[in-house]
């Protein structure tokens, strides 16, 4: 290479603006928003079940597949595909779908309401009902058609599907005209404990790689790695917290704030050992290195009581990687995540 | 895995010279396939001389490994056969039925969870005979710490029949108790065993179209599990952790393969069992060290003792269970007033919190 190839310049800067800003949808979904993220990042969701994991990659699933404008109204998503790989087994389709449909029919009442304050003097009322009538079911079946879903009952299938995604999702790429922008993984702990006492097919040959929890990560590690070169996109993965949080469940907690009400130092001491215990971690230290973000999620001790008289809880964030010293507080709802102040 | 011998019968691309090749790189058996770098082995195989055979047998078995996994699906595939096979089974409990909106959902792992007296043997029973006798369904009960009763059925089932005719009352509580089925088991490898027996059962059914099975229960998993965690190996918690996606298998899968093939029958399945909670010493207690997140087995059953007094009860088999039931409702037993009470600890459409109350009669 001579020096002034060297020197010759890659791209210019409206070249590099243009790359970046394709490169970086900002993503402002709520848990995940004080982190800019970008396709190429591997973001763990870390926490107990149920700590609204599942709930969080669903909401970014439908702002991935949500169409940025659709018939003039701005929905402000993404119009990119989604490939859900399921290894808890436990994914509710419905749970997708009724939050679609809310957040469509949201979205558009709301973009309605504004164009009505322009033009006064409509009966308002009569109008809201008839957007909610004529539910706009193409756009509903186009967005659920960007999903993309496999589940897996054992680490061979996972790898299998693994090795043979790149083609997969260059055939639904093509057919959908558009690239996957999110790979999720829910979770990655599910085979843990599987894996860990596996034992391989005696063969008999020392050469030869067996398969453990230590190879199957590996191996994860290297396709993912693999498919990212190929294919950039955001990784989203929850992990479950197998060994507990160390500490009480947010019940006992409560109980125990009343019990030792008087007794402050002891409250203390507990709540110390709490931040102490609060993440343990236990994957291979090969996937530990492969995630650039990692978010922690807890039920929090307190709870919101609304007008139908029952507790919904209060789920806490805190991001680990990059480490940042305040915690977001969130609740889920029907129609999704939505922040508490 | 098969390893790659017995493959060659079949594939003829997979030869000696191939499996040799593959020996070279540590490779025995599709299994190894899997964790082994299939670029660099490619890049391999470029540099052999008859590349284009080896090739054409590493393609060979990567489309093997691409019929291992489960098949692709997009929203609109998931959805309808969500809305196609996924009903809910109503259990007869009127509170648990207006929670659940409707009752418990086909494909769906439910866990009942609560201390010794509150009902969960009484919701099992009463949701097998509603499921027998108003969805002409089979039933199966593993039954592990020999609670069911089939006096206790009977007297279900005869709420179902309100003619003053005795013969009718009998010939139609005969036929419902011959689709009940009640099979006891009492160590986690004979249920292993129920299970993988039922899966080939079920496999062969969905292929001559005849499945009845529409509800299964376990009565209660945790007596099987329990006595299998602790120590140091990670032997017991990979039991439970393959018992639960068997479960979870058997609950989903025979409603994906209906939608493959043409649907035989409607043909449903819904694993529903029940846990036990377990008095836990407050404190200091339970941050014990790695591998024992569980309470060991000796723990004796003191749930009444230690509620009064702010003591915590806590659902047994530890934090790696949770990762298993889809559902999970807590219930609890009024004394005074004797009615019961049920709540959502999780459930995957509905928030979690929602409360409801009910009785069982009889």
């Amino acid at each position: 290479m001579s020096i002034k190839e060297w020197i010759n310049t890659n791209e210019s800067a409206k070249e590099m603006l243009e790359r970046v800003l394709t490169e970086r949808p900002f993503l402002l979904l709520p848990p995940l928003h004080r982190v800019p993220l970008r396709v190429g990042n591997v973001v763990e969701i870390v926490g107990p079940s149920p700590s609204a994991k599942t709930e969080i990659l669903i909401q970014a699933a439908i702002s991935c597949v949500l169409p940025k404008q659709w018939n003039g109204v701005h929905y402000g998503g993404l119009e990119r595909l989604v490939m859900y790989i399921d290894l808890d087994c436990r994914f509710d389709i419905l749970r997708l779908s009724q939050s679609l449909k809310l957040r469509i029919m949201e979205t558009k009442r709301s973009s309605d309401q504004i164009d009505w304050s322009r033009e006064e003097g409509l009966c308002k009322y009569k109008e809201t009902k008839e957007t909610i009538a004529d539910f706009d079911e193409d756009l509903f079946l186009a967005c659920m058609r960007r999903f993309l879903y496999v589940c897996c009952y054992n680490s061979f299938e996972f790898l299998s599907t693994l090795k043979t995604l790149h083609y997969q999702l260059q055939k639904e790429s093509e057919a959908h005209g558009v690239a996957v922008h999110f790979l999720m993984i829910d979770s990655i702990s599910a085979f843990y404990w599987i894996d860990r006492a596996s034992t391989p097919l005696p063969l008999g040959f020392d050469k030869r790689k067996s398969l453990s929890l230590q190879t199957v990560a590996e191996t994860v590690v290297q396709e993912i790695r693999k498919l990212l070169q190929m294919q950039p996109m955001l990784v989203l993965v929850t992990k479950a917290t197998l060994f507990g949080d160390g500490s009480l469940t947010s019940n006992a907690k409560r109980t125990f704030r009343k019990w030792h009400s008087q007794d402050t130092s002891y409250l203390r001491t507990l709540q110390l050992d709490d931040q102490k215990y609060l993440h343990r971690e236990y994957m291979p230290s090969v996937w530990q290195l492969f995630i650039t973000h990692r978010i922690l999620l807890r039920v929090s001790d307190e709870e919101c009581a609304n007008a139908e008289s029952r507790s919904t809880p209060i789920y806490v964030s805190e991001w680990l990687l990059p480490s940042l010293s305040f915690v977001d507080k969130f609740m889920v709802k029907d129609a999704g995540i939505s922040m508490v102040t | 895995m098969a390893p790659l011998k017995s493959l060659q019968r079949e594939f003829p691309i997979i030869d000696c010279n191939f499996q040799q090749f593959c020996a070279s790189h540590g490779i025995y058996s599709v299994e190894d396939f899997l964790v082994h770098d299939l670029y660099s082995l490619v890049a391999s195989a470029e540099q052999q001389s008859s590349s284009e055979e080896l090739r054409e047998g590493i393609s060979q078995v990567i489309s093997i490994i691409g019929s291992q996994h489960q098949p692709w699906s997009n929203g609109v595939e998931l959805l309808g056969d969500a809305q196609k096979n996924k009903h809910v089974l109503p259990t007869g409990c009127e509170g648990i039925d207006m929670l659940l909106q409707g009752g418990l959902r086909v494909g769906h792992v439910t866990e009942l969870v609560g201390p010794s007296p509150s009902g969960k043997t009484q919701v099992c029973l009463q949701a097998a005979s509603n499921v027998a006798v108003k969805f002409m369904g089979v039933v199966m009960f593993l039954d592990t710490c020999n609670s069911f009763s089939p006096r206790r059925m009977a007297c279900f089932i005869n709420q179902h029949f309100n003619t003053p005719v005795e013969e009718v009352t009998q010939k139609g509580l005969k036929r419902v108790m011959s689709s009940i089925l009640c099979q006891s088991v009492f160590d986690i490898f004979s249920l292993l065993d129920v299970l993988r027996q039922l899966e080939l059962k079920l496999q062969f059914q969905v292929n001559t179209g005849d499945c009845k099975l529409r509800l299964l229960i376990i009565d209660s998993i945790s007596s099987l599990i329990t006595p299998i965690l602790g120590g140091n190996g990670a032997h017991g918690h990979s039991l439970m952790i393959f018992t639960g996606f068997l479960l979870k298998k058997l609950a989903h899968e025979y409603n994906i393969s209906v939608l493959d093939a043409p649907p035989p029958s409607a043909e449903d399945f819904l694993v529903f069992f029940r846990k036990r909670l377990r008095a836990l010493a407050p404190a200091p207690a339970t941050l014990l060290p790695f591998g024992s997140d569980h309470h060991p087995t000796t723990a004796p059953v003191t749930n009444h003792m230690v509620c009064g007094e702010g003591g915590i009860l806590k659902p047994a088999l530890g934090e790696s269970w949770k990762s298993i039931p889809h559902v999970r409702l807590l219930l609890s037993h009024d004394r005074r007033s004797n009615s019961y009470n049920i709540s959502i600890l999780k459930h995957p459409v509905m928030v979690s919190g929602r409360a409801a109350s009910f009785t069982v009669y009889g």
